[in-house]
Parts: structure tokens; sequence; C-alpha cells
């Protein structure tokens, strides 16, 4: 049996603490609450949780400095919650190296997919080892440059497989369109989205069997990218 | 005997010129007659008859009747042209008046009536219509004592025959574009408003007679202060426009978060409940936190009514005697979630009835109640003082808190506005104490915020007895 995950709560509303903190516990997590950005970092520090959410909107300091620091030192999960519109702290602190983001007002279903998401994350990692991953019907070989479905070869270019492989070594992790345009194109090219656009549209239709609906290059909208391994169904 | 003619004559000259400096024209020629008639009656020989008998003394006699009749010539010019000259100052005088009301006249409904007033009170006329065309009708505002229905057809014929004329008007220095026509047997006169060289309206005057420049010069500053009034409007308009949005965002911004936070905690918490693992404990703590989060929503949605209310003018007092005491209790049960984790110390001194409205003054405490409990941290005290005084309802809400920050002081009741410390805050959206203070102003009342020496803040609400607004109201009426 694995030990259960253990989840830092870092929100200063109390009412967010009161109704967050009982849901997660009841889905078999363990949670600390902190209630400052302070109190946060020194928890952490102290005894290293195994995900985090973390509210932008601190008292003492600005939730994206929280996302940084913490990132300096650890490659924890971290889910941040923000604003509904509020698209500028979001890429931001994905930008920072959050993993993913919930949009206030949020439902118990969202927050605990986006958890679920980004733990089983942290689990596969060690299959990148193998220079492998599997999801679904996909296979993507790092070594051999290769990517299967369904034991058949999909034949990418040198880009969209670069794409692929970007978005899949991180997989279940939403990358900004401007770090994605970084890592591809050059930081010259982090203003001209339509690049990204036009090859997101060519790798759908060869490794999606519906690329109008697509299940592993899913769109954040404004936001960025991710590579979803899990089920069709999950978020 | 007096012999010399000529000196009767010089004398008697002397006396016609008199008068003519003085009298009106004809009074001079007459005059001028009668001595030429005296003289030749009375000192030419053979005296007491008209005739002459040295042909020389005709001579003189015309003479003097000539010189006579042209000194009275002369003078009478004379005085028209200073007649005048005091007429052109005068109204010269008028219009400078005038345009001293266009400058005072502001935007609105009332502005051309306004003008056409100050015209008929500057220039003393008994009537003064501004007529506007506005499509094929004509907009008249009157000013002065009497009311003369003039036909829109006599209008609309002026304004035709002035657009047609205004131009060589202007360069050529003529009144065609003038009119007078026949109201009722009163002449009134229809003069256009002129704007360069088109014609934007018609004047109409009556009563006094006016010379025909100034008449003119009247035109202009009137069209002129419509120019003015309509640009005062449009620019009144957008102001308006510009400050509606952006207090429709500042709204948005300051609502978005008081509204996001209950609808998740609701939302998780109602789940919560459905979950079968949750001891009873943890489910009544659930359930006890939607009531919280649902009331909290309610305030959001009561203040936001009430601010509507307040910009609409739409807040009306209702007085009746009320205790403090009972006011006090009034606006904590309001805000009783708020309260829940400080302590609240009431003071209540000559708890005697005043007269005012209750739901303003208990809502308005209310907030400032809450404001205090929000920016304390949990568990401190909060003192109020409540006490029917001479100058009406006093009371006073004194927190434990770090005081109001210097800076803030004179923002604090500003609408949307967050303290430099709030703003690092979570909660709050700057509504509050702006409410506060606009519902007290519907009952005269004031509100305002000091440090207090010992520490904290010290808010102080101040409602005068109603008997004491209606006097009030009476001395400024």
């Amino acid at each position: 049996m694995t030990p259960r995950d253990r989840i830092l709560l870092v929100d200063d509303e109390v009412a967010i603490q009161r109704s967050v903190g009982p849901l997660l516990r009841s889905h078999g997590y363990d949670v600390d609450v902190a209630g400052t950005g302070a109190d946060a970092l020194k928890q952490f520090a102290a005894d290293p949780p195994g995900l985090i959410v973390l509210d932008l909107g601190l008292p003492d300091m600005d939730g994206t400095d929280v996302c940084r620091r913490i990132r300096l030192a650890s490659d924890v999960p971290i889910i941040v919650l923000s604003a509904r519109g509020a698209e500028g702290d979001k890429v931001k602190a994905l930008d920072l190296g959050a993993d993913d983001y919930v949009a206030k007002p949020f439902g118990p279903a969202e927050l605990l997919a986006r958890i679920r998401v980004a733990l089983r994350r942290v689990a596969t990692q060690p299959h990148e080892d193998s220079g492998q991953l599997v999801a679904g019907d996909l296979t993507i070989d790092y070594d051999r440059r290769r990517v299967l479905r369904q034991g058949a070869e999909i034949r990418l270019t040198p880009k969209e497989f670069e794409l692929l492989t970007l978005l899949a070594r991180q997989h279940d992790r939403v990358l900004t369109h401007r770090a994605i345009l970084k890592a591809i194109w050059g930081g010259n090219a982090v203003e001209q989205p339509e690049h990204l656009w036009t090859l997101v549209a060519q790798l759908r239709k060869k490794i999606e069997v519906d690329p109008a609906h697509p299940r592993y290059l899913r769109s954040e909208p404004w936001v960025g990218y991710r590579f979803a391994t899990g089920s069709p169904e999950d978020l | 005997m007096i012999a010399n003619p000529t000196i009767v004559a010089l004398a008697l000259l002397l006396v016609v010129l008199v008068v003519a400096a003085r009298a009106a024209r004809w009074v001079a020629v007459v005059i001028s007659v009668l001595a030429m008639l005296a003289f030749n009656f009375f000192f030419l020989p053979p005296v007491g008859t008209f005739t002459i008998a040295d042909p020389q003394n005709w001579v003189v006699l015309f003479t003097f009747l000539a010189v006579s009749l042209a000194a009275s010539h002369l003078s009478a010019v004379a005085r028209s042209r200073t007649d005048e000259a005091v007429v052109r100052r005068d109204e010269l005088a008028r219009l400078f008046d005038l345009s001293r009301d266009v400058l005072v006249i502001t935007s609105g409904a009332e502005a051309i009536p306004m003008l056409a007033r100050s015209i008929a009170q500057r220039f003393d006329l008994e009537f003064v219509a501004i007529a506007l065309p506005r499509g094929p009708e004509w907009d008249v505002y009157e000013g002065g004592a009497a009311s003369v229905a003039i036909d829109r057809k006599h209008l609309s014929d002026a304004f035709a025959a002035a657009r047609a004329v205004l131009e060589f008007d202007a360069y050529a220095r003529t009144y065609a574009g003038h009119r007078t026509i026949d109201v009722d047997g009163r002449a009134v006169r229809l003069v256009p408003l002129r704007v360069g060289t088109a014609p934007s309206g018609i004047l109409a005057a009556s009563g006094r007679p006016i010379e025909a420049g100034t008449l003119d010069a009247l035109g202009g500053v009137v069209a002129l202060a419509i120019e003015r009034a309509t640009f005062l409007e449009e620019r009144k308009a957008g102001e308006l426009a510009r400050q509606g949005d952006a207090l429709k965002t500042a709204l948005l911004a300051s609502v978005g978060h008081d509204l996001r936070t209950p609808l998740t905690a609701i939302q998780i918490a109602a789940a919560n409940i459905q979950s079968p693992h949750l001891t009873d404990a943890d489910r009544r703590d659930q359930s006890e936190l939607i009531l919280g989060e649902v009331e909290r929503l309610n305030r959001l949605f009561q203040n936001i009514l009430e601010m509507a209310r307040i910009d609409a003018g739409a807040v009306a007092a209702e007085f009746r005697p009320v205790h403090p005491s009972e006011l006090v209790a009034a606006a904590r049960a309001q805000v009783e979630q708020a309260l829940r984790s400080h302590t609240v110390h009431v003071n209540v001194d000559r708890d005697e009835p005043v007269r005012l409205d209750p739901r303003l003054t208990a809502a308005a405490l209310a907030q400032v109640l809450e404001n205090a409990a929000r920016y304390t941290p949990a568990g401190a005290s909060i003192t109020v003082h409540a006490s029917a005084t001479e100058e009406g309802m006093k009371v006073s809400v004194k927190d434990e808190g770090l005081g109001i920050a210097a800076a803030d002081l004179p923002h604090l009741f500003d609408r949307f506005y967050r303290g430099e410390a709030a703003r690092a805050r979570a909660g709050g959206t700057g509504m509050g104490l702006w409410i506060a203070r606009g519902l007290l102003a519907a009952e005269r009342g004031r509100v305002w915020a000091e440090n207090d020496p010992g520490g904290g803040a010290r808010f102080t609400i101040v409602v005068p007895p109603a008997q004491a607004v209606a006097e009030a109201g009476a001395t400024r009426s």
C-alpha cells in the first residue's frame, strides 16, 4: 500500500480552508493548511508535501512569488487557484513552474481531477527513464524518434516531433503558449502564436482519432496546451 | 427810448439759442418766428405795426430769422447725436450684461429659457422668444411678461428669408434679414440668430424699440450662447458615460472576488455534505459554512442594491423615535456573522429616544461595525458607545486594530477605495463605508473616522433629530 498523498492547501480564506480541507480528506488525502505565503514556505521546508494547492491572492506576498520559490527547491506539483478571467496571473504562475490551475469559482470534481492528474504525472515519471511514453493507444519512443498508434507508425515532421516530445515529457502539465514558442522557435517567436496554432493542428490530424475533440493534445483556452495521459473523460 | 435795433436783435437771438439748445426743434422754430415778429412789431419803425418803413430793416429782419433758424437746426442735430450716443451706450451696456449672463448659464433643459428671460430683463422687453428649428417644427422658448403666439409660418418664412440674405447682410452690414410682423396689434421683430453666415434660429422681440444693429448683435450673442450650451451638454453627457463605465469596471473588479470565494465554498461544502464518509459533526460544520457564506452573498447583494439606491437618489428617510440601545442592537444583528469572532462591548449613555430613520442609521452603523471586524484581528474587541445628545444620536465605534494610515484617512469614504493594508487582504469591496455615508446623508447624518490617541481607529456617526432637520430645511428655503 502506498502512503497517503499529503496536500498543502494555501489560501487565506477561512471558507475555502473549511470546505476544501474536508473535501480532500474525504477523498483520501492528508491535508495541511497555510493561511499566508510565509507560512506555506515554512511548512514546505519543514515537511515537503506531495502536492500544493496555492491561491494566488495571499495577504502577505504574491502567490506567483511563492510558486517561484518552491520551484527553486522542488519539483512538487503545484495547482494554482485563481480568479476566472485573471489570465495574466495564471500564465505567470504556469511560466514560473506551476503545473496547472483551477479558476474560482470551481466545483469539487474539477479540483479533484486536476489533483489526480498532477499526482499521476509524478507517479509515472519512471517511464521516461526507459525512453518511452505510453498513453492510451499512443506510444512515443523518444530515443528512436518514433510515434506509434496501435502499433502502426505515424510519420511526423521534425518540428511536429519536437512539439510532441516537449509536451509529452511534461505530460499532464499545462505549458503556456509563450513557453512552447520559446522552446521550439526561440525567444523571437513568442509574439507569433500563429506558428503554434498551425503546428498543433497538423499534429492533431496525425495523432488524434478525432482532431476536433482531441484526447491527447488538449487546449487550455488563452493559456496554453497540455499532453493528457488520462482517459478522455478526465479533465 | 431804446434806439439801437441791433442790440435788441442780438438779445433776442440769445433767447432763441437758449431755447434751441434745450427744447425740441419745432419749439425752437416757433420761438424764432415769434422773436422775428416781436422784433418787427416792437422795435422796427414804425413801432406798433408789422409794417417796415426803412427797406434796410428788411435785411436786418431776415438775417435775424435765418440765423435763429440755423442755430435751432444745429443745436437739434447736436442734441440728437448725443441722445443717439447715450442710447448706443445703454444698449452696449445691456449687451455686455447679457454676455455675462450667458457665461453664467450652464447646460441643461433650463439653459435656453433662462437665456430668453435674461434678454427680456436686460433689454426691458415685454416679450422675447428664441425659436430653434427642429425638423419642420419649431422649439420656442419665451421670456418676458407678455406672451405672444407667433405663427410658425412666420418663423419659417423669416428663417428662409434670412438664409437667403444673411451672407450679404454680414458683408454689407445691412439688416435685410430682419422682419417686423404684426401679431394682435403688437409689432414683433424677427431677427435671425447667426453664427458666421448661417442662421441657426430666430429671435423674436417686442416691446421697446431697439436699433437694428443692436438687435443683430443680440442675435449673434444668442446664437453663441446656444452653441455654448449645446457644447456643454455634449461634454457633460460624455463625462457621465465615462464615469458610468469606470464605475462598472470598479464594481466588477471589487465584487468579483467577494462573489467567487463564497460560491466556491458553497459548491464544495454542498458536495461534502453528500459524501458518505463525513461524520455528523463535520456535516453540521459544512452546513453552517454554507449558511454563513450564503449570508455573505446576501450582504454583498444588499450592498449592491443600497449602492444603486444611493446613486439613483432613491433613499428616502422615514422618521420615528428610536432608542440608542435599540439601534445598536439592530445594527449588530445585521452583521452577526462578521462580528462572531470579535468581542463587542456596548455602552449607552442617556438611552432616550431620538427621532431619526432607524433603518438607514442601523444599516450605516452595521457597515461601520463590519468594517471594524474586518480590519482587526479575530478575538480583538470592538467598543460601541451610543448616546442621545443635544446634536442628536451619536454612536462611536472604536476598535483595537492598527488604526488608519494617514494616506488613507481622506479617502476612507470614497467608493471602492480600499486602504493600503486592506488591498493586500482578500475580502472587502470598498463599498461599505461609502454606503454608510450615503445612507446617513439621506437623513442629514454624518460619519467620520479618526485614530484614537490610545491606538486603534474610531468611527463616529452623528444623526441630528428629525425636527432639527425640518427647521434647517425651512430656513434654507
